[in-house]
């Protein structure tokens, strides 16, 4: 896994919710100086924007959510999406994402949700009832850097490309020589 | 009230000064007294028994739920309310771990609670759900383990905290879920985090000042496991050979070698001995605790320890799983009974186990005398070798032979093993152990992992599915209730559940056995026949245990609902038909179709005449 330092102001902005991220690196941090009231602007909206600003910071062409599938095999980032669940999100939500009886379903939520929103609550955290607490991920450079592979594998999930269980990777070969970005199975 | 009676039974405990083993005199006392459930278990041998009948097979068709207090809590309800006979439940929660004191006189109103601060950041860091397993009380204090690592002393009377000790540290992964046992002067606690790479201890504290006294380790040198080769015992001989904590481990692998000690406590008044079982070994992928490529035994994982409470040291062992591959965590209850076999009176020691085994030990020495197979689907070892006390494997269910990277499939029992937590309970009447059960086997993966403090240190992805069914058995049923004869090595009679059944089981006098469900019932069966005699449908999944006990004149039933714990993690979305293919999930039932997160408290008895 590749080292990555996280510089204590943006482990902060993260705290507030606002940490954006795109392709496992962090290119850009966008901070609000009201961000109660930014929270509130109509979801579509709002992740729209900040989908366009992933995308433009984005290091490589793909975006957050896609993942190749052949032969039931998926490509490195969305195993590593798995395993990185299996290890930080499973004691809650359950294995292959499925939800617990008191965590939701993150298949669901990949469906729902937009990567931003994904991303943020996973940064952010949330005070769900007292007692009841989505922690906060900012200081966790393996999860920060796995956010999404997290959510490509919710998608695969989600699409029904992929079932429960930990999936076999790709060998390098045979995703050369497959079209880009499909969905093959 | 209250104290007088301690002051007197405290005048006794001088005049008893003859007896060598004094126990915590306040506590025995209480225990002694059948209208009382003073801990967890209701005794020290942990029997889970009451000699009560005002309940029984003839009435309970009319009992009724009396009131329900709701926690305010969400999440696991794990441990049972405590009857000390000053009139009050004293009740415990999940994180945050709040503790009531409830007016039994006035349905439930609320005498006093405490709520402690903790860092929520404990809460990822819990493996399985935020439960605890509930208070412990002597001398007028409760005591309680946060989630935290910080073990408490209440004043009964006021709530008011009295002292507070830090027993570990979240942010390496060491978190606190079991209940405290109070032994002499003594407050005795266990670690959680196994699936963190922590260090297992089992730590005592003086419960007037909250300073430590002891701490025995679960793996390193013989040091600090407080354990001696010469004299301490193991299948009956002395262990021998030094410091096999550090020599049954790769490299310095013991030093996240788990064996973390997070399920119940018993203690012989007599012998003067504590007994518990510790956890997994470290990480989940066996060949990372290899010793040149070939099993190791990690020591001491998955084995019961008898310790002097006084000074902690061991006095026997019995490891019941060597080399774990399946995460047979060995903390299950160690049930202290009396027992003839061959012809002979036997100190025993049973346990209804996570592996699926029904072992019988004996208690003063560790000498093994019975392993048999209460869950029929058991395959990961055919049997137990008598003489060496260890698990004959099968290979084909062998993780570590089949390989880092293949699925290994269709063993039995899952890795919540066929027993998990949930405690069993024993009528000396019948002689049998009465206990909820899981029915569930699993596919399981192990694959290479790296340790990172307070990170998840697990190596190993799983499935799982519902146990084959045999002839007779409930379609798709993922629990039973079970009687089981320790001696014999038999299952008498078992009563299929829909789902597995992580409650605490009761006995009683009269007649009767209780248990609740993931649906949220409480069960009142026949003790003869398992022939279920009454239900109760409570608002949430039952997690927590079944305590029962007088007051002025009348029994009480009371459980805690409020489903979560593994169970509510494996098994809200259904478990995989293995044979079906993608997309199947909930083809068995999900418990999400029938319950809801929720922490109540239920009161029952008989109408008045």
């Amino acid at each position: 896994m590749t080292e990555i330092q996280i510089p204590r102001w943006l482990v902060a902005a993260g705290a507030t919710g606002m940490l954006l991220l795109a392709t496992g690196m962090m290119t850009q941090v966008q901070a609000s100086a009201e961000p109660e009231k930014q929270e509130q602007v109509e979801e579509g909206e709002q992740a729209s924007q900040q989908q366009e600003d992933v995308k433009e910071a984005a290091a490589t062409e793909s975006t957050p959510g896609d993942y190749t599938i052949i032969d039931g095999k998926v490509d490195q980032g969305t195993y590593d999406g798995y395993i990185a669940f299996t290890r930080n999100c499973m004691a809650c939500h359950g294995p292959d994402g499925v939800g617990s009886t008191f965590a939701p379903s993150l298949v669901k939520a990949a469906e729902r949700r937009s990567f931003a929103e994904f991303a943020r609550t996973i940064a952010g955290g949330r005070d769900i009832q007292p007692g009841r607490v989505m922690p906060s991920f900012a200081d966790d450079q393996y999860v920060l850097s796995n956010i999404e592979n997290i959510y490509s594998y919710m998608k695969a999930r989600a699409a029904g490309d992929l079932g429960r269980g930990r999936p076999k990777v790709i060998e390098e070969e045979e995703e050369e020589e497959a079209s880009e970005g499909s969905d093959e199975d | 009230m209250l104290r007088e009676m301690s002051y007197a039974i405290a005048t006794m405990g001088l005049l008893a000064a003859s007896v060598a083993a004094q126990a915590n005199q306040n506590q025995l006392e209480l225990q002694q007294n059948p209208e009382l459930w003073a801990t967890q278990l209701g005794n020290y041998q942990g029997n889970r028994y009451s000699q009560l009948d005002q309940i029984n097979r003839d009435n309970i068709s009319d009992l009724r739920a009396q009131w329900q207090f709701s926690t305010g809590v969400l999440r696991g309800h794990e441990g049972g309310p405590l009857y000390v006979g000053d009139g009050r439940l004293y009740i415990h929660t999940p994180f945050p771990n709040k503790v009531f004191a409830l007016d039994l006189e006035d349905e439930g109103r609320i005498v006093w609670s405490y709520e402690p601060d903790q860092d929520s950041r404990v809460i990822p860091v819990m493996c399985c759900d935020t439960v605890n397993r509930g208070l412990a009380y002597a001398d007028g204090k409760l005591f309680l383990n946060q989630a935290d690592n910080t073990v408490i002393a209440l004043d009964a009377e006021s709530g008011e905290l009295l002292w507070e000790a830090n027993n570990g540290d979240h942010t390496k992964g060491e978190t606190m879920t079991m209940s405290p046992l109070v032994v002499h002067d003594k407050v005795l606690v266990g670690v959680s985090g196994g699936e963190f790479g922590v260090r297992g201890h089992l730590t005592a504290y003086n419960i007037e000042t909250g300073e430590m006294e002891w701490r025995g380790y679960s793996n390193g040198p013989d040091d600090d496991v407080l354990l001696d080769p010469e004299t301490t015992m193991m299948m009956g001989e002395p262990i021998g050979e030094a410091d096999l904590g550090v020599s049954t481990w790769p490299e310095g692998e013991w030093e996240r070698g788990g064996g973390a000690p997070w399920g119940w406590i018993t203690y012989d008044p007599e012998l003067d001995l504590v007994y518990y079982g510790t956890g997994n070994p470290g990480t989940w992928n066996p060949d990372q605790r290899t010793i040149d490529g070939e099993p190791a035994d990690n020591k001491w994982s998955i084995t019961v320890f008898a310790r002097d409470p006084n000074t902690g040291q061991t006095k026997w062992v019995y490891q019941k799983v060597p080399f774990d591959e399946w995460d047979y965590d060995g903390v299950n209850e160690n049930q202290l009974i009396d027992v003839e076999i061959d012809g002979e009176q036997r100190k025993g020691l049973a346990i209804i186990d996570r592996t699926g085994f029904g072992f019988l030990l004996d208690r003063e020495t560790g000498e093994l005398l019975v392993a048999e197979k209460f869950a029929p689907e058991t395959n990961w070892a055919s049997h137990y070798d008598m003489e060496t006390g260890r698990p004959v494997v099968n290979e084909e269910f062998s993780t570590f032979r089949q390989g880092v990277n293949v699925n290994t499939t269709d063993i039995c029992p899952t890795a919540m093993g066929a027993k998990n937590m949930q405690p069993s309970a024993y009528s000396p009447e019948t002689g049998l152990l009465y206990a909820g059960i899981n029915r569930i086997c699993m596919n399981y993966e192990p694959f290479e992992t790296e340790y990172v403090a307070g990170q998840p240190y697990v190596g190993a992805t799983l499935t799982m599915m519902p146990a084959p069914t045999q002839d007779g058995d409930m379609e798709g049923r993922m629990g039973s209730f079970i009687a089981w004869d320790p001696v014999a090595g038999e299952v008498v009679w078992k009563k299929d559940e829909r789902f597995a059944v992580w409650s605490g089981a009761l006995a009683t006098a009269g007649g009767l056995a209780f248990y609740g469900t993931l649906e949220g019932y409480v069960k009142a069966v026949d003790i003869e026949t398992g022939e279920e005699l009454w239900r109760f449908k409570t608002p949430s999944g039952i997690i927590g245990n079944v305590n029962t006990f007088q007051h002025q004149g009348k029994q009480y039933i009371a459980v805690l609902s409020g489903v979560g714990g593994w169970a509510g993690i494996g098994l809200a979305a259904g478990l995989e038909d293995p044979e079906a293919g993608l997309g199947a999930v909930g083809v068995f039932s999900a418990l999400d179709d029938y319950t809801e997160l929720g922490g109540i408290l239920t009161v029952f008895s008989l109408p008045d005449a």
